[in-house]
C-alpha cells in the first residue's frame, strides 16, 4: 500500500514537473542569446509651435530573412557636433513601431556654418548592430500676423534666420503652408495652402470665411514649412476669432446610452426588481440567525433527526 | 423492485449517504492530482496573458469575445439545472426528486462561480473590475447583468445551503474522533455550517419557510439572470443577436443544457458512490422525459430563431445566414441541429433511450452541443459586422482559440470539477433528512394503504363475504 502511494505521488510529481519544464522552455527560448540585426536610422527635425525642437527618429532592421522590420527596443544616442568634438545631448529608446522622439536641449552647440549638426547611433546594443546617421538643419523661426481690413482676412508669416551676427535675416523661397488646427489633427485651409516666401521672407495667405469655430469661434492658425531640405518641419500658430460660431445642439440623443442618468423609470424598475429579491434574502439571512439563536434560548424538545 | 422510486430503507439512508465522506480513495486522489495539473496549467496561462495583455489570446478588434464568453454563457445554462430540478420540482412536490436536489444544486453553484470568473478573465485589466460598479451606467445592460448574476449566485448559495443544515448537523454529531487535522477542520466546518441546529420543532419551523420562501424566489431570479445574459447580446445592433426572441431562447437552452448537466451528474455520482439504491432507473427515465420536452421546447424556439430572418434575407442577416447555412460554419451548424436537438428528441422519445447509459451518452452530446452553440451564437456574429472588416491584418477576419484560451477555459473547467469533487468528499451528495423523509412518506402512504385494505377486508367478512 506504501510502496503505491509513494509510486503515485511520485507520478503526480513527474506529471507536475513535465509541465513546468514545457512552460518554462518558452521562457527559456525567449532568453537564449540571439544574432544581431543590422539597422538603418532615418532622422527628421521638427520645431512645434510652442519653440521647442525634436528629432523624430525611426529605425528600421533585418532579420535572418533579410525582411525589413520596425526596430523594437533600440537604444539611441544622440551627440551635437561641433568644433570642439561630439557632445551627448540624450537618448532615446524605440517603441514597438520603430519609433521614438528626443527633445532637443536649448543649448545645443552649433557648428561654424551656423547649422545644428546630430548624430544619431546605436551602439552596443542588445539587439541590434552598430550603425549611426547625420542630420543637419538650420533654425528658423516662423512669426505669424493676422490683418483684417475690409472684408479680407490676411494672414502674414515671416520666415527668419539669425545669422552669424546674431541678426535676423528673412529666408526667402520657402514654402510655407496653411492650416487651422481641429480636434483630430490639422486641416488645409484650402486646397492650394501653399505659399513661397518673398525677398522679405513673407508669405501671406488670404483666409476663407465661415470656417466653424466651435461655440467661442476661436480657430487656431497654423503656418507651417514642411520637411523642407535644411530647415526640417517648423511651424507657428496663432488664435483669432475669425470662426463662425456653432451652437452646439443641447441634447441631441436624449436616450443614448453615455447620457449621464438613465430614465427614472428604469432605475425604478431595477430598484423595486432587485431591491425586492435582496430584502427576500435579508429576510432569509435573519431567520438564519433566529435559527442560530433558538439552541441557545430553547431547551431541545423535539429531535427526531439527529437522536436517531 | 428496480423500476420504484423508493428501493431503500430508512437505515441505509445515512451510511450510504455519508460513505464518501469518511476516507479519500486512490481513485478520487488521482483525479483531483489531474484536475489540479489542467487547473495549474490554466492559470499558468491566465497570468501569461495577464503580463502580457489580451493580445496573446487569438481575440482581436472584431473577435473580442471569443471562448471565453462562449463558455460564460454555456456556464450560465448550466446553471439552470439547480433551479429546474430542485426548485420546480419542490414547488410540484415531486417525490423522486429527493436523491438528486444536491447535486442539481451543487452544479448551479460550481457553475455560476466559474461562469462569474469568465467575464473577469476576458477582461484587459481585470483589477479595474471594480470600476463596474463604481461608474456602472444603470442604462447598460453589461451591469444589469452583473447585479442578475451576483443577486443568482447569493440565491443559489443560500438554495444550496439551507437543506444542508441538518445534514451539517447530522455530520458534526457523527463525527466524534478528530485525530487528525483534517478531521479537526472537518469538525469545526460542520459546527459553523450547522449553525447551532439542534432539530427543535421551531428551527424545523423556520428552515421549511425559508425553504418554501426560497424555491419560490429562486425560479424568477434564474429565468432573469439568463434573459439579462441574452440582453447583452440582443440589445446590440448586430446581425444574428437584433432579435426579440432571444430571452426565452437564452432560457430554454439554459434549461435543456442544464437538466442534461444535472442526468449527467447523477450519473457520475450514481457510479462513483455506489448510489444505485438512490438513484434508479425510473428517476433517469423522468429526467429524460423532462429532458425531451426542453429540448422540444428548445427547437421550437430554435427554428424561430433562425426561419423567420433566413425567410426575409435582410442585407447583413442574409449574409451570417448564408454564412452559417451554406458556409465555412455550416458543418458545426447542421451538426448542432441534427446531432444536438434532433438525434437527442428521436433518442429521448423511444423509452429504451432514456434508459442510463444511452441517456447519459445523449446528455454528454447535448452538453457539449450546447456548448459549441454558444460559440456559434457569439463568435460569426462579431465576425459579419455591419461596418466592412478592411485595411486590418488578414487574421483579424478570422477566429479561432489559441492555446492560452483554452488552457485558461480547461482550467475553469477542472476548477469545476474540483469543488466537486472536494464537496462531494466533505458534504453529503443527498439531502440526507430529505430523503429520510421520503422514506417516511412512502412508509405512511404504505402504511395507509394496508389499513385501508385491512378495513375493507373486515368490512366483506362482516358482510359474509370470504376473502382469502
Amino acid at each position: 500500500m506504501k510502496r503505491r502511494k509513494i509510486y503515485f505521488r511520485k507520478l503526480y510529481f513527474t506529471i507536475i514537473s513535465v509541465v513546468f519544464c514545457i512552460s518554462f522552455s518558452t521562457a527559456q527560448n525567449s532568453a537564449a542569446p540571439k544574432e544581431k540585426m543590422s539597422s538603418s536610422i532615418q532622422l527628421a527635425f521638427n520645431k512645434k509651435a510652442d519653440n521647442s525642437k525634436h528629432i523624430t527618429v525611426k529605425v528600421s532592421a533585418k532579420n535572418s530573412d533579410n525582411k525589413r522590420k520596425p526596430a523594437e527596443n533600440a537604444h539611441i544616442n544622440f551627440y551635437a557636433v561641433n568644433k570642439d568634438g561630439e557632445k551627448n545631448i540624450g537618448t532615446c529608446l524605440t517603441d514597438n513601431e520603430g519609433k521614438s522622439e528626443l527633445l532637443l536641449p536649448k543649448d545645443i552647440p552649433l557648428d561654424t556654418a551656423m547649422t545644428f549638426h546630430i548624430v544619431a547611433k546605436i551602439e552596443n546594443d542588445e539587439l541590434y548592430e552598430n550603425s549611426d546617421e547625420v542630420i543637419l538643419f538650420k533654425d528658423v523661426t516662423i512669426s505669424i500676423k493676422l490683418n483684417a481690413a475690409d472684408s479680407n482676412r490676411m494672414v502674414n508669416a515671416t520666415v527668419v534666420i539669425i545669422g552669424s551676427d546674431g541678426k535676423e535675416k528673412p529666408v526667402k523661397d520657402v514654402a510655407v503652408k496653411f492650416y487651422i488646427q481641429r480636434m483630430f489633427g490639422i486641416m488645409p485651409v484650402a486646397e492650394d495652402n501653399s505659399m513661397n516666401t518673398d525677398e522679405a521672407g513673407l508669405a501671406s495667405f488670404n483666409y476663407p470665411k465661415e470656417i466653424p469655430g466651435g461655440s467661442t469661434g476661436n480657430l487656431s492658425v497654423i503656418a507651417k514649412i514642411e520637411d523642407n531640405e535644411f530647415f526640417g518641419t517648423v511651424e507657428s500658430a496663432a488664435d483669432v476669432k475669425w470662426g463662425s460660431v456653432i451652437e452646439a445642439e443641447k441634447n441631441p440623443f436624449p436616450r443614448a446610452l453615455w447620457e449621464p442618468y438613465a430614465p427614472p423609470s428604469l432605475v425604478i424598475v431595477i430598484c423595486v426588481l432587485f431591491g425586492g429579491v435582496w430584502s427576500i434574502y435579508m429576510f432569509i439571512f435573519y431567520t438564519l440567525y433566529k435559527i442560530k439563536k433558538e439552541k441557545s434560548n430553547t431547551q431541545i424538545e423535539f429531535d427526531t433527526f439527529i437522536k436517531k | 423492485m428496480e423500476n420504484n422510486i423508493i428501493s431503500y430503507e430508512l437505515d441505509d439512508v445515512r451510511e450510504d449517504s455519508l460513505r464518501p465522506t469518511h476516507k479519500w480513495g486512490r481513485s478520487t486522489k488521482i483525479w483531483l492530482s489531474i484536475l489540479c495539473t489542467i487547473a495549474a496549467w490554466g492559470l499558468f496561462a491566465f497570468i501569461f496573458q495577464l503580463r502580457n495583455g489580451l493580445g496573446v489570446t487569438a481575440m482581436r478588434n472584431y473577435v473580442s469575445w471569443g471562448l471565453y464568453i462562449s463558455t460564460f454563457v454555456f456556464f450560465i445554462g448550466i446553471s439552470h439545472s439547480g433551479t429546474l430540478v430542485s426548485a420546480i420540482l419542490r414547488i410540484t412536490k415531486q417525490e423522486w426528486r429527493r436523491p438528486i436536489t444536491r447535486s442539481a444544486e451543487l452544479l448551479t453553484f460550481v457553475s455560476l462561480l466559474f461562469g462569474g470568473i469568465m467575464p473577469i478573465i476576458d477582461l484587459g485589466r481585470p483589477d479595474r473590475i471594480l470600476n463596474l460598479i463604481i461608474f456602472g451606467r444603470v442604462q447598460s445592460p453589461l451591469l444589469w447583468d452583473v447585479i442578475s448574476i451576483m443577486t443568482y449566485f447569493t440565491g443559489s448559495t443560500v438554495f444550496l445551503y439551507l437543506p444542508m443544515i441538518p445534514d451539517m448537523a447530522l455530520c458534526r454529531d457523527r463525527l466524534t474522533i478528530t485525530k487528525t487535522r483534517f478531521d479537526k477542520f472537518r469538525k469545526w466546518l460542520y459546527t459553523f455550517m450547522a449553525i447551532g441546529w439542534t432539530g427543535t420543532k421551531n428551527q424545523w419551523h423556520m428552515l421549511e419557510k425559508v425553504m418554501n420562501i426560497m424555491t419560490i424566489v429562486i425560479i424568477p431570479v434564474a429565468v432573469s439572470v439568463h434573459t439579462v445574459v441574452s440582453y447583452i447580446f440582443a440589445m446590440t445592433l448586430r446581425p444574428g443577436w437584433d432579435s426579440t426572441v432571444f430571452g426565452p431562447y437564452f432560457v430554454a437552452g439554459a434549461l435543456y443544457s442544464g437538466s442534461a448537466g444535472v442526468i449527467l451528474g447523477m450519473a457520475f455520482f450514481r457510479k462513483a458512490y455506489h448510489l444505485e439504491k438512490y438513484m434508479t432507473p425510473r428517476h433517469f427515465d423522468l429526467m429524460g422525459r423532462i429532458v425531451l420536452a426542453l429540448t422540444l421546447i428548445y427547437a421550437y424556439l430554435n427554428l424561430n430563431e433562425y426561419w423567420i430572418p433566413a425567410y426575409k434575407m435582410a442585407t447583413h442577416e442574409g449574409v451570417l445566414l448564408k454564412d452559417l447555412f451554406f458556409g465555412s460554419y455550416s458543418g458545426v451548424f447542421w451538426t448542432l441541429q441534427f446531432g444536438t436537438v434532433l438525434l437527442p428528441i428521436i433518442i429521448m422519445a423511444i423509452p429504451k433511450g432514456r434508459q442510463i447509459l444511452p441517456l447519459s451518452i445523449t446528455c454528454i452530446v447535448i452538453v457539449i452541443g450546447a456548448w459549441v452553440k454558444r460559440y456559434i451564437i457569439v463568435v460569426p456574429t462579431l465576425l459579419h459586422p455591419y461596418m466592412p472588416i478592411q485595411e486590418v491584418p488578414a487574421d483579424w477576419s478570422s477566429y479561432f482559440p489559441n492555446w492560452v484560451e483554452w488552457s485558461v477555459t480547461m482550467g475553469c473547467l477542472s476548477g469545476i470539477f474540483i469543488v466537486i469533487t472536494l464537496f462531494s468528499k466533505l458534504f453529503p451528495m443527498m439531502a440526507v433528512w430529505e430523503v429520510e423523509e421520503g422514506v417516511e412518506i412512502e412508509h405512511d402512504k404504505q402504511m395507509a394503504i394496508d389499513i385501508r385494505k385491512k378495513r375493507e377486508v373486515e368490512k366483506l367478512a362482516k358482510s359474509g363475504v370470504s376473502v382469502n
